[in-house]
């Protein structure tokens, strides 16, 4: 499609773009600004919101810097992300290792194998969230056959027994789980796009499989991998359905606590000011992949 | 570089089983003759009978079908108009609005659509902010994928139609729509099962009165575990396997990993 | 067959009749008692569920409207009250509520019961598996056993407390000599402190799930609710298991949630729902409650209706309620500091 001429673009940018335009102004952006202007709010005495213009003098109202202070004010929040973007990225690293030597068999299997390959990779990942979590609910239960084989190795050397469930253990499990395929696919479409005579060339000059793969096949996926990074790492970092269900006493994240302001708290502001603090980690961190998926590394 | 070829099979099967043995036993426990899901006890298909009397369940399934269904007719006219205007008009600031919902994580847009709705639009949570939550982040998927659909297009056919004195709306009637048409069925569908999936939006903006599925299933996580759970599971599995492989048909690419 | 759904759901929504919007506890009413009064109301009863006040008060926060009638605990009662949420109650109508032991009128969050009636109370107290709990000789009447070390290195992971951070910081609270009301932060970080010095003890911070884990054996001993031991007793024996699940009020005190019915404004049909808050407080109908799900009950009508062996039960119908205590309301700033505390907890 050619570009078309000017006065046509401009109307039909508009008549063609306008309705999702409009929609997406009005149920995205509206809200996005809302947020912030919750963020500034004063809790409502029962929950929700002080109005920001007051009905009866005397009550709270207005516009105040109070929650971001109460955010700043001590350690335990800012540890709360950091123990937020600890986990999100425990799962990217490990949802990288995992899915690495799988892309990479399929991007250098024959052609015909390689569609047939990828779709197992995205058909579980068809199925229901709450499923997959569910899944290892089942697994990681004590009566599960995993448990009692690890519960009896490890009382044969005569240790404690462990629980699965409910630790942060089975957290990390479920999030690489429900996040793999998004590592997969980007690492793959790079790896796919590789000039395979890079490694004959690299072979006649007398590199091992080690060297060829850390000297050119590595340095050329980083764009995957960078890719893959952003789209595990940003819905870890937001996630709660995990942690609430497989979670145990010490498993809250930056999710949980989001979650709880709105549903126990009824501290709305807080909540919005928690939101706003998130979305400026998650645009820290694509700014950051985006800008080093887009270097040149080779 | 044989030995190392078996090594990446090894370690690939590895995770393929990863992926596969949890959901294998989901379905195989929704067949046990038993209340835990522990121990293999006989063959049953009780836990689906219960599943088709259970009121709560059937209402909830209804539900989430009918947003489903709205939302992915909804989004799959607004997706498309997005992708064309993206891909031809280069309409940079709808790209943004369009991606955004779709990379951010999903608690954020749960939570400013219930700020909206509360303070701003004074809207009773339900079917309707549930519905308009989901086309939210629907449009990004079928624009994406009818962008992805106009650039594998030859450009020529345009021309060509200009050249013969095709208006743009003839040029579109008759040309890019035909041509953009499985995309948007596959975009369609792919809504349909993003819609039909939705726990976190849904959860924060359903209010009390609609339990959706994904919902339903939650509160049944959370309190009693019951074989029920892996039948609903199976089938909700069945019917998103379906849709998938039935967009699939229209738009190939779409599971090469391509988007 | 998901065509059919669709219609069942469509059809569902469309029907217009006699309804009655019920807000309450999950399983907190007889299908019996419901079929019952729908057949004498000519209506049908809607229910939606809640596991939690905070919930609840939380999704009324959140704009859901249409609910004829609720069952909060008196502190969310107190809240509601103050929100301007409730309708007046029209005694005039309900000629049963002479049923109600006086001990439970009157009471701080509503004086005068204006708005509200009571339906059912339950005690948080201590729960433990009968045969593994005397095996190891830890004792019950005290929350020492769910808080100190010296008894819990015994069931490390075998113990649950409630994921609720009200009820939790009360059994700290009252553990420590203090009111479960008090408000001093300084108290409160006390009871923080003993919560995180107990907590690697602990296997989970659970809501409802622990019937079942106590019912399976998995967990020995848990901070939960009368009615819900009452329930994991009754599975257990059901399923010989061949131990029994029992239940001790602490010495210390306990909180007392004294659930009680309430007319929701946005409810277009208050005149079926004080019908039904009559019905209730009819002794048979109130007992048939406390039968199904051993919860404490303030109707004396009822008493005689109950089976024996749950009036007799002390940690459901308590020989005094002196150190029993019911909760107050927090403002927003306490709750604002009570979920910081609550971050510490979880975090460490």
């Amino acid at each position: 499609m050619t570009k078309p001429y000017n006065s046509e673009a401009r109307l039909g940018k508009y008549l063609v773009g306008g309705p999702p335009f409009l929609f997406l102004l009005l149920m995205f952006a509206a809200p996005a600004v809302i947020t912030v202007i919750a963020s500034l709010s004063y809790p409502g005495e029962f929950g929700g919101l002080a109005p920001l213009v007051a009905r009866d003098p005397g009550t709270l109202h207005g516009v105040t810097l109070e929650t971001y202070r109460f955010f700043f004010s001590d350690f335990i929040y800012i540890e709360i992300f950091l123990k937020s973007v600890l986990m999100a990225s425990a799962t990217t690293l490990f949802c990288l290792s995992l899915a690495y030597p799988l892309a990479l068999l399929i991007a250098r299997s024959p052609k015909k194998r390689r569609d047939r390959l990828v779709l197992l990779v995205i058909l579980p990942f068809a199925s229901n969230f709450l499923i997959r979590i569910y899944a290892w609910m089942i697994v990681l239960g004590p009566q599960s056959a995993l448990s009692r084989l690890i519960n009896g190795i490890l009382s044969l050397f005569g240790l404690a027994p462990v629980h699965l469930l409910f630790s942060s253990f089975a957290v990390l499990i479920a999030l690489v789980y429900v996040h793999l395929p998004f590592m997969v696919l980007p690492l793959y479409t790079n790896l796919e796009k590789h000039d395979p005579s890079l490694l004959d060339a690299a072979q006649d000059l007398g590199a091992n499989a080690w060297q060829r793969f850390w000297r050119v096949t590595f340095p050329l996926s980083l764009p995957g991998v960078f890719a893959g990074t952003a789209l595990v790492f940003i819905p870890a970092l937001g996630m709660f359905a995990i942690p609430e269900i497989l979670g145990g006493t010490g498993d809250m994240l930056i999710g949980n606590l989001i979650k709880e302001q709105f549903l126990v708290t009824r501290d709305w502001p807080f909540g919005a000011t928690l939101s706003i603090m998130l979305t400026i980690a998650v645009l820290m961190i694509a700014w950051l992949t985006a800008k080093l998926g887009a270097r040149r590394y080779v | 570089m044989y030995s190392s070829r078996y090594g990446l099979w090894a370690a690939a099967l590895a995770v393929y089983a990863f992926l596969y043995l949890p959901l294998a036993i989901v379905v195989a426990y929704s067949f046990n003759d038993s209340r835990l899901n522990a121990e293999w006890v006989g063959f049953t298909w009780h836990w689906y009978q219960v599943l088709l009397h259970d009121e709560d369940m059937l209402i909830a399934a209804g539900n989430s079908l009918l947003i489903a269904l709205v939302s992915s007719l909804i989004s799959t006219v607004l997706g498309t108009l997005a992708g064309i205007a993206i891909y031809r008009y280069d309409f940079k600031l709808l790209n943004f609005l369009v991606m955004a919902p779709v990379a951010m994580p999903e608690i954020l847009l749960g939570v400013s659509l219930l700020l909206f709705y509360i303070q701003v639009l004074n809207l009773t949570l339900g079917m309707l902010s549930v519905l308009l939550a989901h086309i939210v982040f629907s449009i990004g998927f079928v624009a994406i994928v009818v962008r992805a659909g106009l650039a594998a297009l030859d450009v020529s056919i345009f021309e060509a139609a200009r050249d013969l004195g095709a208006s743009p709306w003839q040029t579109f009637r008759h040309v890019t729509y035909p041509l953009i048409l499985p995309c948007m069925i596959a975009g369609g569908l792919m809504a349909f099962t993003l819609s039909i999936d939705d726990f976190v939006v849904t959860f924060f903006t359903a209010g009390v009165g609609v339990q959706t599925l994904p919902l339903h299933i939650y509160s049944m996580i959370k309190t009693s575990v019951t074989p029920e759970v892996n039948a609903v599971s199976t089938l909700l599995m069945l019917l998103t396997l379906a849709l998938i492989l039935a967009a699939a048909r229209f738009a190939p690419d779409m599971l090469k990993g391509k988007y | 067959m998901w065509r059919c759904l669709l219609i069942l759901a469509l059809a569902g929504s469309a029907q217009a009749e006699n309804l009655l919007h019920l807000y309450n506890w999950n399983n907190y009413i007889s299908d019996t008692t419901i079929a019952r009064f729908e057949a004498e109301c000519a209506c049908r009863v809607v229910q939606d569920y809640y596991s939690d006040n905070e919930e609840m008060l939380a999704k009324l926060t959140a704009g859901a409207v249409g609910y004829d009638l609720i069952i909060p605990t008196g502190n969310a009662v107190e809240s509601l009250i103050r929100q301007h949420a409730l309708r007046e109650l029209d005694k005039s109508q309900l000629p049963n509520l002479k049923n109600i032991d006086p001990a439970y009128l009157n009471t701080a969050f509503d004086p005068g019961n204006r708005y509200s009636v009571p339906y059912a109370y339950t005690i948080t107290l201590i729960g433990y598996n009968r045969e593994k709990i005397r095996a190891l000789g830890l004792p019950v009447d005290s929350w020492a056993v769910i808080f100190e070390p010296r008894y819990l290195e015994k069931i490390k992971g075998r113990v649950t407390v409630l994921d609720s951070q009200r009820e939790l910081l009360a059994a700290a609270l009252k553990y420590l000599g203090y009111s479960a009301n008090d408000t001093e932060e300084a108290h409160w970080m006390q009871a923080r402190d003993l919560i995180i010095r107990a907590k690697p003890y602990w296997a989970a911070f659970n809501a409802s799930s622990y019937i079942k884990e106590l019912t399976v054996g998995n967990i020995w001993l848990v901070q939960g609710y009368s009615s819900d031991i009452f329930q994991a007793d009754l599975d257990a024996v059901t399923a010989k298991r061949g131990f029994r699940i029992q239940a001790a009020i602490p010495g210390e005190g306990a909180v007392l949630s004294l659930d009680s019915m309430v007319l929701h404004k946005s409810g277009p049909r208050p005149d079926l729902a004080l019908r039904f808050i009559n019905f209730m407080l009819d002794g048979k109908n109130a007992a048939e409650l406390t039968n199904l799900i051993g919860s404490g009950n303030p109707n004396r009508d009822a008493l005689r209706y109950i089976r024996p062996e749950i009036v007799q039960n002390p940690a459901i119908f308590p020989v005094s309620v002196q150190h029993l205590e019911m909760l107050r309301e927090l403002d927003r700033h306490q709750r604002r500091v009570l979920s910081r505390i609550w971050t510490e907890i979880k975090l460490r």
